[in-house]
């Protein structure tokens, strides 16, 4: 008998845990830990945010779930890792602190055969000074909660826009290193798209703020795209929709403090400027939860397993940006000094950003940080599943399932607009996430074909089928494993 | 920099059909379906 921990009901979490549960006997314990009681769909947050979707469509309970599904459910949240045990626990384990009930505050020591990191990034709101969502004019769209306080706000602003009011919006992301650009990018369409449905879009002047070097670069360095019969850089494609939906932009900038209706940043030319503001919604930056790791003495040993983020399979080595390859990502997502720990999804420390690093004037550095969406923390999450449950199986390692960043397509279907027949969507994908110089070296790294770019109300509603396929598979309803991560 | 596209009245037109968008959504499912479900692995050899 085995007994599998899953830290984390993300995505990556959850979809693990699913699948341990429907390939694994019952002999066999799958348990996950999570602070979070209820499972979320993250990429809806942006139609919460303007109102068009209430949160509890996003959202389900998880207890109910794993208690069906005969998946052990622990409401806590991962302290400190423990991958040789200690003096009183022989197997290894992770100590977790409840988070809510009576037990709240008890700390236990869960013990495991195999782990799966999957507890995704830190919202590191704290880096950017001033920014917490729902304070000083500025929200965030990164949980549901966050979303349903982003749309009360904008509620709010498009009343007094009724009124009169000439207001500024500004849209994107809220630190230098920020990454997820592709959200901000969803919500200032969206947000665009709702004002000239309240009839006051001329009311608002929108505005992009990011730190990408150019328009369309997503973390991703940006990508040469098919758009109908030609090819287009996606600079070029999101310069189009911008114009077309009278967006101003500002590139290169690094939030660095936001006060009262006031963002303030650098931007690559070495200026400090700031931007005033009457709504404005800034993606944080990431970062690491800050465990720490022990070994069975109680020394500390945090840096075999962490880097920031968990380390995994991939070549950390430090190197210039034109050395860089394909080949240092990682493709198991397993922990090089403990093989039953695994960091799928956005757990694990990525060995380098994908967007060529740049530095302002002043040495500061502006540029996003690499991207990891739904679609490849799920793939990612499933790779993991399938070589434990190969490895408990066949009762020795097999790591024969294998799904590096750079060997897989990825699709980002973003809404440009919220409404079965006035709605609008901004389908782009990419193939491979990670460009691949060697094998694509006239295409920007990647395969043309398998990276385009579409435009309309189709990808409003290929986003929405998305949206009810992926809380049917989610819910592990009849066939559910049928529906691809 | 080359010059900024434009979207066209023409391709505004068909972006906001939805008859032609109905047949376009197929197409685009199967295109995403077949990049996503398509297949991953390494890139070491």
């Amino acid at each position: 008998m085995s007994k599998i921990v899953v830290l984390g009901a993300g995505i990556s979490g959850h979809v693990a845990a699913s699948h341990l549960r429907r390939k694994l006997g019952k002999e066999h314990e799958v348990v996950v830990v999570s602070p979070n009681s209820n499972y979320q769909w993250i990429p809806s947050n942006i139609w919460v945010g303007i109102g068009r979707m209430k949160s509890q469509q996003i959202l389900f309970p998880l207890k109910p779930l794993y208690k069906k599904k005969n998946i052990g459910f622990i409401q806590a949240k991962a302290m400190s890792f423990h991958p040789e045990g200690d003096a009183t626990e022989t197997k290894p384990y992770v100590m977790v602190e409840y988070v809510t009930g009576s037990e709240k505050g008890k700390q236990e020591k869960v013990s495991y055969d195999y782990l799966i990191n999957g507890t995704g990034p830190k919202l590191n709101f704290e880096a950017t000074e001033g920014l917490k969502p729902g304070t000083n004019k500025a929200y965030s769209v990164c949980t549901y909660t966050h979303a349903d306080e982003a749309w009360g706000g904008l509620k709010a602003l498009i009343e007094e826009m009724k009124n009169g009011k000439k207001a500024k919006i500004l849209i994107g992301t809220g630190h230098a290193k920020a990454t997820c650009q592709g959200a901000a990018f969803e919500y200032i369409l969206n947000v665009e798209q709702e004002l000239r449905r309240h009839k006051v879009r001329d009311m608002a002047e929108i505005t992009w703020i990011s730190n990408e070097y150019q328009l369309g670069d997503f973390g991703m360095d940006g990508m040469l795209l098919s758009y109908g019969k030609k090819s287009m850089e996606s600079n070029e494609m999101l310069e189009m929709i911008f114009k077309d939906r009278g967006i101003k932009w500002i590139l290169g900038a690094g939030v660095t403090k936001i006060e009262d209706g006031e963002a303030h940043y650098e931007n690559l030319e070495g200026e400090y400027k700031s931007e005033k503001y009457d709504f404005a919604m800034l993606i944080p930056s990431f970062s690491g939860h800050g465990f720490k790791a022990y070994d069975k003495n109680q020394e500390e040993i945090t840096e075999k397993l962490f880097k920031g983020f968990m380390i995994v399979d991939a070549d950390y080595t430090a190197k210039p940006y034109e050395e860089w390859s394909v080949k240092d990502w990682p493709e198991t997502y397993q922990n090089p000094s403990y093989p039953n720990i695994f960091a799928p999804g956005i757990a694990f420390a990525p060995p380098h950003s994908i967007s060529k690093p740049r530095k302002s004037t002043n040495g500061t550095e502006i540029f996003p940080a690499p991207p990891r969406t739904g679609m490849p923390s799920g793939i990612t999450a499933k790779i993991v599943a399938d070589n434990i449950i190969d490895s408990i199986k066949g009762n020795k390692t097999s790591l024969k399932h294998k799904g590096s960043m750079g060997n897989m397509g990825a699709a980002c279907i973003a809404s440009a607009g919220y409404g079965t027949f006035s709605g609008s969507g901004v389908s782009i994908t990419t193939y491979p996430i990670v460009p691949d110089y060697e094998k694509y070296p006239d295409t920007h790294g990647r395969q043309l074909g398998k990276t385009f770019g579409e435009i309309g109300l189709a990808g409003h509603w290929l986003k929405l089928a998305l949206h009810y396929a992926f809380i049917y598979k989610a819910k592990m309803k009849p066939f559910w494993w049928l529906i691809p991560e | 920099m080359s010059e900024t596209a434009k979207i066209s009245g023409f391709q505004r037109f068909v972006m906001r059909n939805p008859i032609i968008q109905f047949f376009k959504f197929i197409i685009l499912s199967l295109k995403v379906l077949i990049i996503v479900a398509g297949g991953h692995g390494g890139t070491r050899g």
